[in-house]
This record gives C-alpha cells, sequence and structure tokens, in this order.
C-alpha cells in the first residue's frame, strides 16, 4: 500500500503511465474482459484470462435461463457451446446471447430445442445485431415472465 | 468536481486512511472496543465505538436468505426467517413477485440488493437505474438497500458481471459522488458490499481493508460485509482470510457493518486453485469458520445465505442455512 503524497488533489485526471482517467482505464478493462480488446498495461494476464473465463459461464448461466431447453440438451456442454459463441463479443442480453447459440448450433439441436428456438422466432425479430424485439405482446410477457 | 474535493472534504474520518496511518493503527491495536467492551484509552475509538454492545439492534436481525424465484418455495418455508433479499432488477415497483409480497404481510423485511447500478463507475450513474431502486426500496418497505463496490459497465459495454474498482482516491471520489446521488433519493441506508474480485488493479493504492473503511467514510455507506468474498479475496491474494476479517474489523466499527453475506464457491483445479465465489456451490466449511469468527467478534450481526443457481433440493438448503445459523448464533 502506497499512499498517494499528501496534498495532491486532481485525482479524477491522475494518470497511470499512457492509460487515461478512471473512465477511460475502466473502458479498456472491459473491452479486454469480453470484447477481445488486449489486456490493459500492468494487469496479471493470467487473472484476467481467469476472470474472462468466468463472466463467459456467469453469461451462460443466464443465457441458460432464457434457453431452459437448450441448455438441458446440451447438458454439461453449454458452457463450452456458448464461450466457443461468445468469447470475445459483448455481452449482447442473456436472451439475445442464447439466441446466437442456438442459431450457431441450428443444424444439429435436438427436436426439443429446434422447438424453442422456432417459438422464439415466432415470437421475436432478431435480426442478429440488434436486440430482439417482440413480434406480440404475449410473447414479451412470456419471456418477462421467464426471467428473475 | 470530483477531482476539486481532496482527501477528508467529506467526513473528517478518511483522512486517517489516508494522511494519517498510524491513528488508523492505534484503532487497529484496540480489538476490545468491537466486542462493546471500552477500548483501552478511550478517546474517539471508544466513543466510536462505545454503541457496539451485544444486543444492539442492526437494521435487520437474525439469519436469512436471499429470495430467488427458483427457490421461493424454499424461502417462504424456513421457519424464524430473519429477512431476505431480493434482486432489486428483478423487481417492478407496481408488482412485486409474489413470493415477496406475501414475506413482507409476514413481517419478514425485504432488502432490495442491486446489481447493475455500477456505482463504481466513473460514468455518471444512469437515472433510471437509481429511480428503480428507490421505487423499490419504496414498494417493499425495505429497511435499507443494498449495492456494490464495483462498476459493471464502461464506454456503453456491460461486463455482465461485478469488476473491483481500483483502490485509489480516485475510485473513492467516484464512489462518494455516486452513493451521494443514489442516496438523495433514497429515504433508506445503504449497504456497500465487498465483492469477489479475480484480479487487482496495477493502480492499486490501499489494500482492501483500508479501502472498505475509507469507503465508509467517503460514502456514509453501512458495508455489507460478505463473508465469502473476503475468503475469496484473501486465498486469492495468498493472504490468511481471518488476519484479513479482523484488519477489516479493526477499521470499521461493528455499527457500520449492515448485514453479512455468505455463499458458496469452489476452487477450479484448471485455474492452479483460483477460488470462485460462484453461488452455486455448497457453502465451505472454511467460510463457516471464517463467519463463526466474524460473529465473535460482532455479536448478532445480521446473516443472509445468498444461493444462485445449481440450486439443490430443500433439506440440503435447509442443512446449509442450519450450519450457518450455528455458526452465527453460537
Amino acid at each position: 500500500m502506497t499512499p498517494a503524497p499528501p496534498g495532491e488533489s486532481s485525482f479524477s485526471t491522475r494518470r497511470i503511465g499512457d492509460a487515461g482517467t478512471l473512465a477511460e482505464r475502466q473502458a479498456a478493462l472491459v473491452a479486454a474482459l469480453v470484447a477481445g480488446a488486449p489486456d490493459p498495461p500492468g494487469f496479471d494476464p493470467t487473472r484476467l484470462a481467469a476472470a474472462r473465463r468466468a463472466l463467459l459461464r456467469k453469461r451462460a448461466g443466464e443465457a441458460a435461463k432464457h434457453w431452459p431447453v437448450l441448455a438441458a440438451s446440451l447438458g454439461p456442454r453449454w458452457s463450452a457451446a456458448f464461450a466457443a459463441q461468445h468469447a470475445g463479443r459483448e455481452p449482447g442480453g442473456a436472451l439475445r446471447d442464447g439466441w446466437d447459440v442456438a442459431r450457431a448450433l441450428r443444424a444439429e439441436l435436438s427436436a426439443d430445442a429446434a422447438h424453442e428456438l422456432r417459438d422464439r422466432e415466432a415470437g421475436w425479430r432478431y435480426d442478429g445485431v440488434r436486440p430482439p424485439r417482440p413480434r406480440h405482446l404475449r410473447a414479451a410477457l412470456r419471456t418477462l415472465a421467464a426471467r428473475r | 468536481m470530483a477531482s476539486e474535493r481532496g482527501p477528508g472534504v467529506t467526513g473528517g474520518g478518511s483522512t486517517a486512511a489516508w494522511g494519517a496511518p498510524p491513528a488508523r493503527a492505534d484503532r487497529a491495536a484496540s480489538t476490545g472496543g468491537i466486542d462493546g467492551r471500552p477500548a483501552p484509552g478511550g478517546g474517539p475509538v471508544a466513543s466510536v465505538r462505545g454503541t457496539d454492545a451485544p444486543g444492539r439492534p442492526f437494521v435487520v436481525d437474525g439469519v436469512g436468505a436471499g429470495w430467488r424465484p427458483e427457490i421461493a418455495g424454499w424461502v417462504a418455508d424456513v421457519p424464524d426467517l430473519g429477512f431476505c433479499e431480493v434482486i432489486a432488477e428483478s423487481v417492478a415497483p407496481a408488482g412485486p413477485p409474489r413470493g415477496v409480497v406475501d414475506l413482507r404481510a409476514r413481517g419478514v423485511p425485504v432488502i432490495p440488493h442491486g446489481i447493475r447500478l455500477s456505482l463504481g463507475g466513473a460514468e455518471p450513474l444512469d437515472p433510471a437505474r437509481v429511480t428503480q431502486l428507490a421505487a423499490c426500496a419504496d414498494a417493499l418497505d425495505a429497511p435499507l438497500v443494498s449495492e456494490h463496490i464495483a462498476f459493471v459497465r464502461a464506454a456503453g459495454r456491460e461486463a455482465g458481471h461485478l469488476l473491483p474498482v481500483p483502490r485509489t482516491r480516485e475510485a473513492l471520489d467516484v464512489l462518494a459522488a455516486n452513493v451521494a446521488r443514489l442516496s438523495a433519493e433514497l429515504t433508506v441506508p445503504v449497504a456497500l458490499e465487498v465483492i469477489a474480485a479475480l484480479f487487482d488493479w496495477p493502480d492499486d493504492e490501499l489494500a482492501e481493508p483500508e479501502f472498505l473503511a475509507a469507503v465508509g467514510d467517503r460514502t456514509g455507506a453501512l458495508l455489507l460485509l460478505d463473508v465469502a468474498n473476503v475468503y475469496a479475496n484473501a486465498v486469492n491474494r495468498a493472504q490468511d482470510p481471518r488476519a484479513v476479517l479482523d484488519r477489516i474489523l479493526d477499521l470499521v466499527p461493528a455499527d457500520r457493518i449492515g448485514y453479512v453475506h455468505v455463499a458458496g464457491g469452489s476452487a477450479r483445479h484448471d485455474e492452479a486453485g483460483l477460488y470462485h465465489d460462484t453461488h452455486t456451490d455448497p457453502v465451505p466449511d472454511a467460510v463457516l469458520a471464517l463467519l463463526a469468527h466474524l460473529v465473535e467478534r460482532a455479536p448478532g450481526v445480521p446473516v443472509l445465505l445468498e444461493r444462485d443457481g445449481g440450486y439443490p433440493p430443500a433439506a440440503v438448503l435447509t442443512a446449509e442455512l442450519a450450519a450457518i445459523a450455528a455458526a452465527a448464533r453460537p
């Protein structure tokens, strides 16, 4: 622990090397953790890698709540399938993240998982780029009700 | 704005953490006060801790459980449930979940627990999230709300989970400003949780106990002391969890602890034993032992079990809560 010198007051413009303001440094860290950007200088790369995997597992768990049939059909392979699709891609929300996995695996889905995907496709417009939008109010309410 | 605020401008106590570490060290040495006994030598330490007598009312009381839809039935059946927590972002203030409403009707206090406010974020808080949390507290007649010493997004990008802030003066300025912004809409206290972090910032100026004390001084918030997170951080920093906890309790008066979290986690063998605070595994014995030690030093502190997935049968949860109660209410 190294206390800063007494009297220093311009904290929010304090810079570590050329790493920028706190807002910039936080943005660089998030980009490295979820969007494939390089690790910011000074961090332990092994720990950032562990955090990156933990974030993917967390996202996979949340996406599984929106895609219970798909996740159950993959069982223990769900986390790996999710990571394969989303490593280095920033979170799009649990519904959309799971949707991307379902579409990527479309050719090999179980009958039940394929039904779940068809059900979502019928209820929502999702172009793979922007967040899904409900085609009908009922579908939106059903999905909201499934959320915790 | 925040850049003009020097250390100690809000709350004289913060200067102790920054400008005069020896004062903190003196407080650290006087472990007596935490048990309600006057600290040796009296003085400001004794006056700070003079209210820590056992039996002093906390904002909530007893042993609680985190309410989640998946285990709503189990939570509803917990005998003598002291209080519960609900994920604030999952609650529509106009229509909270039925199970939560039922608990309130039975007189069980419900704490809205925010996870996406990003109080440690250097960008302005989302006003809608602040308003939602305040409305949630009102709707549930909550005794307090809780959030985290963390940030979850930056530059429009969501991290998807709680990330640590650098333990710096700059981060303290950010937290102080954001908590002030939040508190302006709240009618109840805020408790801030120490998170489990898998990495530290190279910028860190303070150790975690000193930083937590400074956060309390600067924000005026209570500490939500997650004993499992203290354990996780200590293990992952190759520190002794009990020594870290003792240091926190030396620096943070017991009456500034809002309540305590306990949760499960596991070490991943593919990551050289790195301990993960998963909330999907059982609570390790080492965490229960740490809880027992905490309760020795802060008798009567309210304790809540968090479980967020991998839900076991009700009997397993009941046994886990009983183990927590045994550790917390010896």
